[in-house]
């Protein structure tokens, strides 16, 4: 018998050929966002220098560094800060997707981390049990949140915009209720600890002193699902046709109507998911002060620099609390953390004018083109 | 003597396209020149750039001798140019009045004034008789009086060089003769016309000079009066053009396709009345009229677009009235849509993808609710290559990127290849060009001679009298008429088709 | 009956607050431009705004200040010398023809100057009578009023340029706004002073107005414990009204907003036409944001309680019609204030639910009415797609 003998030194090449191809294509998609990026860092830079020279450099690299400059802690304090963003964010992608826009998910969140704080206080049940089930009621809260501005949107074709903005006010309300009726802790106005059994695993073991826990590899795993029913099932063709051309699913006899309110209930109970990560730590708890999580909206900023895919939100939801997690390092340097975000702010706004940018960017390395080859003509002449 | 109008070296670019390719045109005062060319040939473009709505790469344009520049419609308007677009460009929600004085109104500290404006237009609605209600709403008015509602908004601005662009689509063969009248009047008074359209007999009947184009550049300009239609179509395309269809006789079968009294919700002419007909196996039954008088209605009632009053639809025997657009499908409906990009494909989805749009779910192309990737693919470049469906990058290609004559055929290639009994085809050869308008007949004849019933909706008369073994004519939502294409004629066909006329209809 | 009246006086804030910024949202959604940036440029308008008032409270007066003094001085006197033009005009003496003022005739170079001196003048007559007089309150009100709008129309431009002329998507271009202006507003406010909170003096509120409000019900209603705001925003709908009905730019706004491509057909600047609707937007959300601080609390503290969304809410109750967004206004201000005024109503406080109860039923009533009136949306047909001259 013939053996074939691997050549190892093929298989590396082609390997490195694969992930060579695989990064260069990657580069070419996501140049819209590092072009955001580095814009909006460029610009946060020319702000620091106007109010404090000296220390803009340090401070931008400080920014950068952005978790790491805590060590261990500082990461893990950063894995868990992006877990719940990259839900969000995640949400509002898939939202997107399918042509809707969920500006709900800071609603959706909240549902979720007040229905899992409930169980984790005031339900016993056995360690393990106990935190899938408040992970799932967080959830499946959060579906529900979503699933309404879907169901007005598809049966009565109310702007889910709007509607999405109206659940969100009535979960600040609701949860000021509930927490107060069920879960009050009236020495501190805010609900109670959760008991230890319905605690996510913690990571503290990996990362000391943080509030790290295995929310991150729970978000991972969402979003590898999530990006596998958008792109390979038959549920993913029809969200992304029905966002694409909603006339056009239609005619093809795809029931557009269930599509909506299937993606805003998917999507809702990826928010519902952040919540409940969030807030299923002892020690973190919801206040009795109205307030509409942020998280929601930093969302949106992941979701659109991820370019709408649920891979993307990954990617950016880590990036985004990294620099925030750099902000808080950075206040060491008298400028407050409120920089960042008007540097997520640039970003965002050169995100969306990226198309336009580009075709700015190629006229004027034409034009240096052009500029370079007639000073180079004239130094041959010379 | 000068000439009226002389657009000089004209080239437009969109891209890499060259949609004019130094395209001369010379046009004397009092004459009727029309443009002739295919769908894409540049007629439109060319006349754009007249208007202002394009500036071109190269070339110059004189008026009356004098070179002018032309930026935007407000430069085009006081030379004197005006234009009445292919698609009307008015805004439904206003009154005649306002649509007309829109970007020229008579204002006092900013707020409108109307007197002026008016008797200006009454004035003009008298010598030319062009009636339409001033305060009415678009929205509310036939398709004729929008088309004179376009006509006095180039009259109001003392246009005295008037541009058609492909104005008799819309309109009844009487209509299309009053037109005429019209344009031989204004040409009498010496205004100068500029006609764009690929309608042959309608150049023979009003035109007295023809600049034919082809693929953007200029084949050569001829009298009307001394050019056969032959001719001209020749110039048009390139090459002899047949105008016969080869339509064999065969046997009809059963009826397989029966609607009965149905009832659809519309505005006004626009609702579909008691309307019966049956369509049989080896038929092609022509549906004609005039667009808006219910047929988009009736087809988007048929395949479930819009809620079915009263009345029942049957396929194949079974009762389809009330059934979701999947079922209808999968009982054996094929639909080539009106509008192609709106309802037949995904634009930004790639071709394999909107090949399988209709029963992606089914089992051949996926397991456990996962896609199958590569049948998907296989089964799409089978397509590409029996319907000669051509794109950039082949089954990968967004569609958006393909031209409408692939896209087109992309949808018909999905409807045939699909397990189907009965085809409704929707204006199917619209915006396409000649060599396309050839391949599509003669699918639809060939899906005929295999016992499959086809239902052809369409505004081109003579698609219509080429193709059909029968004609029904549709006015105001009700079917009018029952006609034999080999014993009627076109304007028997148009005086059904403008309600002057009905028949007895067993259809 | 008294209660009632209180109730009523003590909704017109929110009212007053939801009508300006709606109507601001009519104009550009009408041309066919969303803007969900409206709570973005209410903080940013408001910040700068109230900064203002807080600066004009204050002896002795800061270098920022008579900036502000001087700006809005120069908007006065200008506004008046041109109405006099026009008003000598009309009454027949063409010396005072507005034509003589175009910047463009070189001719006009000597009677611009002239008016130029004048203006000068005037504006520093203005400004040293503050000094020595002082400045009454209410006109530190319209001061920073007028300041806000100047800021927010600034502000609403970053918006208009991305979503018109570099054809961004409007809403990630809005929500660009959003996140900035309040972190601008604490960055700057921290770096400044310390501290994120404006605070300002205690109240602009007129408790009655002199004649009007003694009135009997009549004086009640409308002319006791009122802002001026309240007058601001009803003379606004009624202009606002007339301008995007009867006039030639209404129109033209209109047909941006149903079929741009035909108005482009006739001449139409569509980009300049949908710029100008969304600055001022940019305007009155930022009058807006200043006066909704200003009536409902004692300091700016960089919020507007998601005000600039319900704004949109109520346009979109109010079927984008001018009737329709004072109706749907009304509404929520009822609605709002019932919250926080049930307890002075023994019938509702006997009943015992807690205040979030309350804030609740806006809201809820919102999701509601929607969900019955959505079927008959009017929206404005070329809403929120992106203009291209290049399609046809």
């Amino acid at each position: 018998m013939h053996e074939k003998k691997i050549n190892m030194k093929d298989v590396i090449k082609n390997v490195g050929k694969v992930i060579y191809r695989g990064l260069k294509r990657a580069f070419i998609v996501m140049k819209p966002s590092l072009v955001a990026i580095g814009l909006g860092l460029l610009i946060g830079l020319m702000i620091m220098i106007i109010f404090d020279a000296g220390d803009a450099f340090p401070a931008l690299g400080t920014l950068l560094i952005g978790g790491f400059n805590g060590g261990l802690r500082g990461i893990g304090n950063t894995l868990y800060q992006a877990a719940p963003i990259i839900l969000t964010g995640l949400a509002v992608a898939f939202a997107f997707r399918t042509g809707l826009f969920n500006i709900g998910a800071s609603g959706q969140m909240m549902m979720g981390a007040y229905v899992a704080i409930h169980i984790g206080v005031r339900y016993s049940l056995p360690g393990t049990l106990h935190w899938i089930v408040a992970f799932l009621a967080g959830m499946l809260a959060g579906a529900i949140w979503g699933l309404i501005p879907g169901l007005l949107k598809a049966l009565s074709n109310v702007n889910e915009v709007v509607s999405s903005i109206m659940m969100n006010y009535i979960a600040g309300n609701l949860l000021i209720i509930l927490i107060m009726r069920y879960v009050f802790n009236s020495s501190y106005s805010r609900s109670l600890n959760i008991l230890r059994t319905a605690e996510l695993p913690l990571l503290t073991s990996v990362f000391p002193g943080s509030t790290a826990n295995i929310g991150i590899f729970i978000a991972i795993i969402v979003v590898v699902i999530a990006h596998i029913i958008l792109h390979k099932t038959t549920l993913g063709f029809g969200l992304r046709a029905s966002g694409f051309s909603m006339p056009g699913s239609k005619y093809a006899g795809m029931n557009t109507k269930a599509n909506i309110i299937t993606a805003m209930t998917l999507s809702g109970s990826f928010a519902g998911m952040a919540g409940a990560i969030a807030f299923l730590v002892v020690g973190k708890n919801i206040g009795t002060a109205f307030e509409i999580f942020p998280q929601g909206f930093d969302g949106i900023s992941v979701a659109l620099l991820g370019l709408g895919e649920p891979i993307g939100a990954l990617f950016a939801g880590l990036f985004l609390a990294n620099i925030r997690m750099g902000a808080f390092y950075m206040q060491r340097y008298s400028f407050v953390p409120q920089i960042i975000d008007m540097i997520i702010a640039v970003i965002v706004y050169v995100t969306a004018i990226s198309s336009a940018l580009q075709i700015v960017f190629k006229r004027y390395r034409e034009q240096i083109k052009s500029w370079s080859k007639r000073i180079f003509k004239k130094k041959e002449g010379q | 003597m000068a000439y009226k109008v002389e657009m000089r070296h004209i080239t437009k670019i969109f891209g890499t396209l060259y949609a004019n390719d130094d395209v001369t045109l010379q046009v004397k005062q009092g004459e009727i020149h029309a443009l002739l060319g295919e769908n894409g040939a540049g007629k439109s473009t060319l006349m754009s750039v007249l208007f202002g709505l394009y500036h071109p790469e190269q070339g110059d344009i004189l008026i009356d001798g004098q070179p002018v520049v032309i930026k935007n419609p407000n430069d085009a308007n006081r030379l004197g140019i005006g234009m009445v677009h292919q698609h009307f460009k008015l805004v439904d929600t206003f009154t005649v009045l306002d649509n007309i004085i829109l970007g020229v109104e008579d204002t006092k500290n900013g707020i409108i004034q109307y007197d002026q404006a008016i008797k200006k237009l009454e004035h003009l609605i008298q010598t030319y008789k062009l009636h339409v209600d001033l305060k009415a709403y678009i929205k509310d008015i036939t398709v004729g009086q929008q088309q004179r509602v376009e006509i006095l908004k180039m009259l109001y601005r003392d246009a005295d060089i008037l541009i058609f662009d492909e104005p008799t689509a819309v309109l009844t063969p009487q209509e299309i003769h009053e037109l005429m009248n019209i344009m031989r009047g204004f040409a009498k008074e010496g205004k100068t016309i500029l006609l764009i359209t690929h309608k042959l007999n309608e150049i023979k009947a009003v035109a007295d000079i023809c600049t034919v184009l082809r693929r953007g550049k200029k084949i050569g300009t001829v009298s009307v009066k001394d050019t056969s239609i032959e001719t001209l179509a020749e110039m048009m395309v390139g090459r002899e053009v047949s105008f016969s269809v080869d339509k064999p006789e065969i046997n009809q079968g059963e009826t397989i396709f029966k609607v009965e009294h149905l009832n659809v919700s519309g505005q006004g002419r626009h609702s579909v009345k008691d309307v019966s007909f049956e369509v049989h196996r080896g038929e092609i039954l022509g549906i004609a009229g005039i667009d808006g008088n219910g047929q988009t209605e009736l087809i988007h009632a048929l395949t479930g677009l819009k809620p079915i009053l009263s009345g029942q639809v049957s396929l194949m025997g079974s009762d389809i009235t009330h059934l979701p657009i999947r079922k209808k499908y999968e009982i054996g409906m094929s639909h080539i849509p009106e509008d192609r990009q709106k309802h037949g494909v995904v634009m930004d989805f790639d071709l394999q993808s909107n090949l399988i749009l209709q029963n992606y779910y089914q089992p051949q192309f996926q397991k456990h609710s996962f896609l199958k990737f590569d049948i998907i693919q296989d089964h799409a470049n089978e397509l590409i290559n029996r319907f000669d469906i051509r794109s950039e990058r082949g089954a990968k290609t967004i569609v958006r990127q393909m031209s409408g004559g692939n896209q087109q055929k992309a949808i018909l290639g999905r409807e045939i290849s699909r397990n189907h009994e009965l085809l409704i085809a929707v204006q199917p050869t619209r915006g396409l060009d000649v060599g396309a308008i050839e391949y599509i007949h003669s699918q639809l004849i060939a899906e005929r001679n295999q016992q499959k019933a086809v239902l052809l909706i369409s505004l081109e008369l003579e698609e219509i009298m080429n193709l059909s073994d029968r004609i029904l004519v549709m006015y105001e939502g009700e079917i009018v008429g029952e006609l034999d294409p080999k014993k009627t004629t076109v304007n028997e066909l148009g005086l059904y088709m403008s309600g002057a006329k009905r028949g007895d209809v067993h259809a | 009956m008294d209660i009632l009246y209180l109730l009523i006086q003590n909704a017109y804030p929110t009212m007053t607050v939801l009508l300006i910024v709606a109507l601001g949202g009519l104009l550009t959604e009408r041309s066919g431009v969303t803007n969900i940036a409206l709570e973005g440029i209410m903080i940013f308008g408001a910040f700068l705004g109230v900064w203002a008032i807080h600066g004009l409270e204050i002896y002795p007066f800061t270098v920022m200040t008579i900036i502000v003094m001087i700006l809005v001085s120069l908007v006065w006197v200008i506004s008046i010398a041109l109405l006099i033009h026009f008003g000598l005009s009309k009454l027949g003496l063409k010396e005072f023809s507005l034509k003589r003022l175009n910047f463009k005739n070189p001719e006009n170079k000597g009677y611009i100057a002239i008016n130029i001196i004048f203006v000068i003048i005037f504006t520093g007559l203005i400004v040293l009578s503050f000094f020595v007089f002082g400045i009454p309150k209410q006109l530190i009100l319209i001061m920073g009023i007028m300041i806000g709008g100047m800021v927010g129309a600034l502000y609403a431009m970053i918006h208009a340029y991305a979503s018109i002329h570099m054809k961004a998507d409007q809403v990630i271009s809005a929500t660009a706004l959003n996140l900035f202006a309040p972190a601008f507003a604490i960055f700057t406010a921290r770096f400044i002073q310390r501290g994120q909170q404006i605070p300002f003096s205690s109240s602009f509120m007129i408790q009655k107005v002199p004649l009007l409000g003694d009135i009997p019900v009549i004086g009640d209603l409308f002319f006791s414990r009122v802002f001026i705001s309240f007058y601001i925003a009803l003379a606004l709908l009624v202009i606002l009204w007339i301008i995007v009905y009867k006039s030639k730019f209404g129109l033209r706004l209109r047909a941006c907003g149903e079929n741009p491509h035909a108005a482009d057909s006739l001449g139409i600047n569509i980009y300049k036409l949908r710029f100008k609707a969304v600055v001022l937007s940019g305007l009155f959300a930022g009058m807006g944001g200043v006066i909704f601080v200003i009536s409902t609390s004692t300091e700016f503290n960089v919020t507007v309680a998601g005000f600039g969304f319900l704004a949109i809410a109520v346009l979109i109750f109010g079927n984008w019609r001018p009737r329709g967004i004072l109706m749907a206004a009304i509404f929520f201000g009822f609605t709002k204030t019932l919250a926080s005024s049930y307890t002075a109503l023994p019938v509702l406080y006997d009943l015992g639910f807690q205040r979030e109860y309350y804030e609740l039923i806006p809201y809820i009533a919102t999701l509601i009415i929607l969900a019955f009136f959505s079927k008959n949306s009017q929206a404005p047909k070329a809403l929120g797609q992106i203009y291209d001259q290049g399609k046809r």
